[in-house]
């Protein structure tokens, strides 16, 4: 419902206005636009041209993207890093969001014991950096030390260890889990903030009807956290392509082994600044960047297509 | 009666259970890192005794690195990016809510566009523009991408605070004829302490613990941030296990300790921006 | 038989206990209002009953049957909230059926009760419909249907009628009045506002501080209230009250004297020299210079004219306020004196605890 505008503001002299609005929102369009959204129509730009080594630009419209997907030097790595991501948010949301979901539940069951112990403490890795985390676990799996062996070993799974990390077979996914361990939190406070927004009087209500505590929950509070539950997929989706800090932290800009745990963000940053294999490609890199942008804004438009029409069934 | 203990019982050891896996390896870490060489190998999972105490990772790590310009830069950019930020973001908050004209919501779609989409996307032209500027390799660069990075999102959580701000305070400000911008400045602006709160639990933490950024804009040790310095520390002194486990520890502990005293502020933060 | 028994009934959370010593026995088919202050303990007491939360010590029986350990879907019991808990994402029909999944009652069975009930509250029109779709009445009145359709032995309410507007109120008042007639079903009911339970109760249970103060029909308490508190909260507005002591006692005459009203000889027996009184007369009864044993006066201040009675705000000689109903066309004027007088019949008479004294004989 707009509200009219006070007859204050509305009597002021245009040029007063104008002026004030330009020192209320001026700074923040400025930078944001700046160094947010400029750069990123620049790169989509830089994107439709090549450049060789004198350092001359030159307009080549869509072949960087052409040569991007079909041609075997950089489709295939890119391919392999793409297929990586997709691997990466799958497990992200079949452990991380199930994981998530649970830890919430019993954290916002009535009456728990040492209830903002667990909250602070589950919470904790989610604060710390990537580069702490992946190094602390690339520490803790590797078989020099065998911490990771020897607390296998005492459970009796010791046959289960190996050098995960260091496996093409297993790299990536342990480097998912070691990501999912990190940012649990996240959608695990989102989850229980929503389930918090749940009236008590529904869940009496519930009671008084017959459920016990599993069936409320399946039937009751999950449907109404729906709508968050959609959230932290995007979120996931979109911070997955975040996850650059944590590849290179643990493995340096090769992604290996053997490019196993490559994905579009190490892809991107080799591909931009180079390495000892190859010399940085700022237009290709920039190709890159434009692609990863128009997945993102495929799967953003999807959520809001789908999530956000459904969010509106559920207002108490 | 019984099922209900018994349920109990069973609701906490999960708990307890997880709660180890979420601090465990990071106990582990800070525990070791105290310990002399042979402790670390020989007995990993226990704490340091009287002979095992070892402060010599640390001594190294304060010798061969720059550890404290490190993390003198990551408080200046991250203090430095947060102050802004809430400024920023308030004014833009308030006239985007208060003042509404032509485009103002056109604008604010604009502005949150930055939600979704990672501004990394766009440094292959944030590197150009800084060079070009000179500010290539300064803390400067950092903290206007971080600023810019972190706009949209405090502008939203901002907006919803200022919306539950009563009308009445302004009418009444305009009453007195007081001028719009000392309306904002000390009027509502001072109610926005609460926003403050949640707006740093979003803009602070990613900051910190950026590695792109630094990576991508600073060259010289001395501009690095402290992400940055302990990820090419932890390279160089791969197999000096000791003065990894320090880095590791050094960079973890500050952190830690800021989280335990701020919890209770950090999850309400959280809490309230996600109901939003 | 659905009728409802507390024994000796005590709540405490830590070291503060909300509930004292609660004694109640509620027949089949009775319609009980818990009435009192915020705090008093009235909810607290209804979710005892419901099995929402457990007592400290104490026991419930429903249909004579001990129910402390059962969980409220064992108990038969059914629960209207207020603010109606409708499950947001399910529509008419499946809110009201869905507890009945639960609770092992086939599905023609369902139907069966849902149609009946949805019948009785005029709902015919609403089963397809969500919550959020249907006004703030519509949605009690939803509420009121997922209770009916439990067929339970007792039905609670849990101040179902504080989140609608005062029209609505009367209305759903009316309603629920009508429903317990149609349905004869033993109803405990828990509200704040006294007219509610003056006019939907058989029985009225006057809490305050976690204890039962008075329990009766609404015209006993009315007319005989057993304590202080309950003199003060039943009747809107609230009755007067003035401090006086026994003068002299013999005889079984008592002469009471006190800073706003004239000395007063009340034939009230086994009271002391000197022991405190607190006489309570209602608004209503007072006449303006009437007959009557009870005389006290004052200078009115505020006429609040309100059609066919006003209600004059007096300042009395000791300094407090003194409420009087007037009726018809004529009421005094402002910073007029007035003296006014009330029968024997009319006055009320406490100890020092609060307690009351029989003042017997007429006037």
């Amino acid at each position: 419902m707009a509200e009219p505008m006070s007859q204050v503001v509305a009597s002021m002299p245009r040029g007063r206005f104008v002026a004030l609005m330009t020192l209320f929102l001026g700074p923040a369009v400025v930078v944001y636009t700046l160094f947010s959204i400029w750069p990123l129509i620049a790169t989509m730009g830089l994107s439709t041209y090549t450049t060789d080594s004198s350092g001359a630009y030159r307009f080549v419209g869509l072949v960087n993207f052409v040569t991007l997907l079909t041609d075997s030097v950089w489709s295939k790595p890119f391919w392999n890093a793409a297929w990586n991501n997709l691997i990466f948010f799958c497990v992200h949301m079949l452990v991380q969001n199930p994981i998530g979901i649970a830890l919430a539940g019993l954290l916002s069951l009535p009456g728990l014991k040492l209830r903002a112990f667990y909250r602070t403490v589950i919470f904790l890795p989610t604060m710390l950096s990537v580069v702490i985390v992946g190094f602390a676990w690339n520490l803790i799996l590797s078989p020099l030390w065998g911490v990771a062996e020897g607390a296998l070993k005492a459970v009796g799974l010791g046959s289960w260890f190996a050098p995960w990390l260091g496996l093409p077979s297993t790299a990536l996914v342990t480097l998912a889990l070691i990501s999912v361990w990190q940012f649990v939190g996240i959608p695990l406070m989102l989850i229980y903030a929503s389930l918090l927004n749940i009236p008590d009087e529904l869940i009496d209500a519930a009671r008084v009807d017959g459920l016990g505590h599993f069936r409320i929950f399946l039937h009751i509070k999950l449907p109404l956290v729906l709508p968050t539950i959609g959230l932290v997929s995007i979120l996931t989706f979109v911070g997955n392509f975040n996850a650059f800090d944590l590849i290179y932290s643990v493995k340096g800009a090769l992604a290996g082994p053997n490019f196993a745990s490559d994905i579009l963000g190490t892809f991107f940053y080799r591909t931009f600044f180079g390495n000892q294999l190859q010399l940085g490609n700022p237009t290709m890199g920039a190709a890159v960047a434009t692609v990863m942008f128009f997945i993102i804004l495929v799967g953003v438009c999807l959520y809001l297509f789908i999530v956000q029409r459904r969010m509106r069934r559920y207002a108490f | 009666m019984f099922k209900q203990r018994a349920q109990t019982a069973g609701v906490q050891l999960i708990l307890i259970a997880y709660s180890l896996l979420a601090v465990g390896p990071i106990l582990l870490v800070v525990m070791n890192s105290f310990k002399a060489r042979s402790a670390i190998f020989g007995s990993p999972l226990s704490p340091p005794t009287a002979d095992t105490f070892s402060l010599i990772g640390y001594m190294k790590v304060f010798h061969a690195s720059l550890i404290v310009t490190y993390f003198a830069n990551s408080l200046i950019v991250t203090l430095v990016s947060m102050g802004l930020v809430l400024l920023f973001g308030a004014m833009a908050a308030w006239a985007l809510t208060e003042y509404k004209f032509r485009g103002s919501t056109a604008l604010a779609l604009f502005l949150s566009i930055g939600i979704m989409v990672p501004i990394r996307l766009g440094s292959v032209a944030i590197l150009k523009m800084m060079k070009a500027a000179g500010l290539n390799d300064t803390l400067t660069a950092l903290i206007l991408v971080y600023v810019a990075q972190g706009l949209p999102m405090s502008i939203f959580i901002l907006s919803e605070f200022v919306q539950q701000i009563p009308k009445d305070l302004r009418d009444a400000a305009r009453c007195d004829g007081v001028p719009e911008t000392r309306i904002f400045f000390e009027v509502i602006a001072p109610l926005l302490r609460p926003a403050i709160a949640t707006v740093a639990v979003f803009t602070i933490v990613p900051i910190w613990n950026d590695l792109w950024f630094p990576l991508i804009l600073t060259s010289s040790d001395t501009t690095h941030t402290i992400t940055l310095g302990v990820q090419q520390f932890l390279g160089q002194y791969i197999t000096d296990w000791n003065s990894v486990l320090a880095a590791l520890s050094m960079a973890i502990l500050p952190v830690v300790a800021i989280y335990v005293v701020f919890s209770r502020q950090l999850i309400a933060g959280l809490t309230a921006g996600a109901v939003k | 038989m659905a009728n409802l028994r507390i024994d000796r009934l005590n709540k405490s959370y830590g070291p503060a206990q909300v509930l004292i010593d609660i004694n109640l026995a509620i027949d089949n088919g009775e319609f009980v209002v818990l009435v009192g202050p915020s705090g008093c303990g009235k909810s607290t007491l209804l979710r005892m009953i419901a099995g929402l939360d457990g007592a400290t010590s104490g026991d419930i029986y429903i249909a004579d049957k001990l129910v402390n350990a059962l969980a409220p879907a064992e108990r038969r019991i059914a629960m209207v909230f207020q603010s109606y808990a409708l499950y947001p994402h399910m529509d008419v029909r499946k809110n009201m059926t869905f507890g009945l999944k639960f609770t092992g009652v086939a599905p023609a069975e369902r139907e069966r009760r849902v149609a009946e009930a949805a019948r009785m509250l005029r709902l015919e029109q609403l089963l397809g419909r969500y919550p959020r779709d249907l006004s703030g009445g519509q949605r009690q009145r939803v509420a009121i249907g997922r209770a009916i359709v439990r067929e339970p032995d007792v039905f609670l309410f849990d101040e179902p009628l504080s989140n609608l507007d005062a029209a609505l109120r009367v209305s759903t008042r009316v309603e629920i009045a009508r429903l317990h007639r149609l349905l004869g079903a033993t109803m405990v009911y828990v509200t704040h506002d006294q007219t509610e339970a003056m006019t939907l109760a058989d029985r009225i249970v006057v809490m305050s501080q976690g204890r039962i103060e008075q329990v009766g029909k609404a015209l006993d308490l009315y007319y005989a209230p057993a304590n202080l508190f309950v003199a003060g909260f039943i009747g809107s507005p609230a009755m007067n009250f003035f401090e006086g002591a026994v003068e002299t006692a013999s005889g079984g005459i008592a002469r009471v004297v006190g800073a706003g009203f004239e000395p007063l000889d009340l034939p009230i027996a086994a009271v002391d020299r000197g022991a405190k009184l607190t006489i309570g007369v209602r608004p209503e009864h007072l006449r303006i210079a009437g007959q009557g044993l009870f005389a006290t006066s004052g200078v009115v201040e505020l006429v609040e004219r309100l059609g066919e009675s006003s209600f004059a705000h007096v300042r009395r000689t000791d300094d407090k306020m003194l409420v009087v109903e007037v009726r018809g066309r004529e009421t005094p004027g402002v910073t007029e004196t007035v003296a006014f007088r009330a029968p024997l019949q009319d006055i009320h008479v406490f100890d020092a605890s609060g307690r009351r004294i029989e003042a017997k004989g007429g006037d």
